[in-house]
């Protein structure tokens, strides 16, 4: 469903990302792994494109894709739900989940999505005319994941999904995650929390200074000495 | 008794015309965090623009509203893409900078075309007079309330309950986000400036029968804007419009009780007075 081929990515005079090749299968839920600033993130926005690729090209669906405005790739449904959430604070829960339906290719089905967003999570239906940012941290992840579903995400880019979150709130998210999954929902996770990932990921690959150095299936990646060396930064 | 009826009256009028102004200023800040120094003068440009369709065609400027809204949109647009967009990513006190070279080009050239001296652009209504009781309104005054309010509520309605409106408040909120959402930010930022602008041209028109016109007059305009934004709260666009009308009110207030030119002084008292008890703005905290 996706390749990225050789992708480079730079700020300023830092290299984030260099040489990077993955690719995800549909309906994979593919772990990206790594220490802080190692490049996971870079890796979603260039994806996403908030981040130009320097080097390199990403396909989806055997498009070339490496140019695209970050409007178009979220009409294709390349999807993130970024890092700290994000929700639109002074919005009700409802206009951050009709917000992930602006784009043109989500908007008709908007109302629909937004009904299945709310049998997924029976909190944010209750808490429909509440401000987000009134919103405990675990009920702002729902609402960014379920924001991501109604903008129509075939592959949908967790960021650090779990950050913050207490630990059975961390249970909840990865079961919503692998629900998601099983209902045939490609997913790229990002994450810091190696075991949980490892367990619902298809495959994993891991970064370390903006280099791919491990991948292959949870049990490769868990075996691979070189996996934890990225992780302590030795 | 009447005498303060009368300023009440009046004050109302024209500072529903201020808070139209603002909220332009507003729309435009909240968006791109850019306080526009040149707004002003891009009043002048639309009286102005009233202003030669008067002497040309003899078009009275509600009528030259359909020229000139169209063109101050294409104008606010075209500023924000090719002026202003490329600096906005440097200091903000770059863009604080272009406005202010953009206010003296727009001053100079209304000078260099129009003349130094005080123009008029008269209307059909100008003359006009409503009373009610002993207090006695200009027509313009009232149409400018009427239209002020009714664009005003248009604006909240489109902000509140529609998705460009939604859209532009979540550039505000977290312009990130939005672009993940397939929010076109750039476009929001240019399409807000552009109605900021736009909304210039109207207010130009509302403000231009029975005004004399003058090249420097801007600064006078940008300055009432920035008192009723900073007074409103900044992004709290209820609270913009209110103060609108609380300028309007101190300024015929000091008119009508105080001599010509203490009179004058009185809406920058009040305003002083305003912020030092409630820095947040009137209506509380700056809301989206």
């Amino acid at each position: 469903m996706l390749h990225i081929e050789g992708v480079d990515a730079v700020y300023g005079p830092v290299t984030a990302l260099s040489g990077v090749n993955m690719r995800i299968g549909k309906g994979e839920l593919v772990g990206l792994l790594g220490a802080n600033n190692a490049g996971k993130s870079s890796v979603m926005n260039v994806l996403s494109g908030i981040v130009p690729a320097a080097k390199g090209r990403v396909l989806f669906e055997g498009e070339d894709i490496t140019r695209l405005p970050p409007k178009r790739r979220v009409e294709l449904g390349i999807v993130q739900v970024p890092e700290g959430r994000m929700v639109f604070p002074q919005m009700s829960v409802r206009e951050n989940l009709l917000l992930g339906g602006v784009n043109a290719s989500a908007k008709p089905k908007r109302a629909q999505e937004i009904e299945r967003v709310c049998e997924l999570f029976p909190r944010l239906k209750e808490r429909l005319a509440q401000p987000a940012g009134t919103l405990s941290g675990g009920e702002q992840q729902m609402l960014a994941i379920g924001r991501g579903l109604v903008a129509g995400a075939r592959l949908l880019m967790l960021d650090e999904p779990s950050l913050g979150l207490s630990p059975l709130f961390v249970k909840y998210i990865f079961e919503i995650i692998d629900r998601l999954h099983k209902d045939g929902l490609t997913i790229l996770l990002v994450e810091q929390n190696l075991n949980l990932t490892l367990r619902f990921a298809n495959r994993c690959y891991v970064l370390e200074r903006g280099e791919i150095v491990v991948e292959g299936t949870a049990d490769q990646v868990r075996d691979d000495p070189r996996t934890r060396s990225a992780y302590l930064g030795l | 008794m009447d005498e303060l009826f009368q300023a009440l009256a009046q004050g109302l009028l024209i500072g529903s015309t201020y808070g139209l102004l603002a909220l332009g200023m507003g729309l435009i800040y909240s968006v791109s965090g850019i306080v526009n120094f040149s707004h002003g003068d891009f009043v002048s440009l639309g009286m102005y623009l009233c202003f030669a369709l008067f002497s040309a065609l003899a078009l009275d400027p509600y009528v030259s509203l359909a020229v000139t809204l169209p063109a101050m949109l294409i104008i606010g647009a075209v500023v924000c893409r090719y002026l202003i967009a490329p600096v906005a990513e440097a200091h903000s006190l770059m863009v604080v900078q272009l406005t202010l070279g953009i206010s003296l080009a727009l001053q100079n050239l209304i000078l260099m075309v129009f003349g130094g001296q005080p123009h008029r652009v008269p209307s059909v209504v100008e003359a006009k007079l409503v009373m009610i009781g002993n207090v006695v309104m200009r027509m313009p005054h009232v149409v400018a309330f009427v239209a002020s309010l009714a664009l005003a509520t248009a604006l909240f309605i489109v902000l509140r309950s529609t998705d460009v409106g939604r859209a532009i408040r979540a550039v505000h909120q977290n312009a990130r986000a939005a672009a993940l959402m397939g929010i076109d930010v750039g476009r929001v930022k240019i399409g807000t400036f552009a109605v900021g602008i736009g909304l210039l041209a109207i207010a130009g028109a509302l403000l231009a029968p029975g005004t004399p016109i003058m090249p420097s007059m801007g600064l006078r305009y940008t300055v009432i804007t920035l008192l009723a934004l900073v007074l409103g709260g900044m992004t709290n666009f209820l609270g913009i419009m209110v103060a609108g009308v609380i300028i309007g009110v101190s300024e015929a207030m000091g008119m009508i009780y105080l001599s010509d030119t203490l009179g004058m002084i009185l809406p920058y008292a009040v305003f002083v007075l305003i912020v030092l008890f409630r820095p947040e703005g009137i209506l509380g905290q700056s809301r989206g």
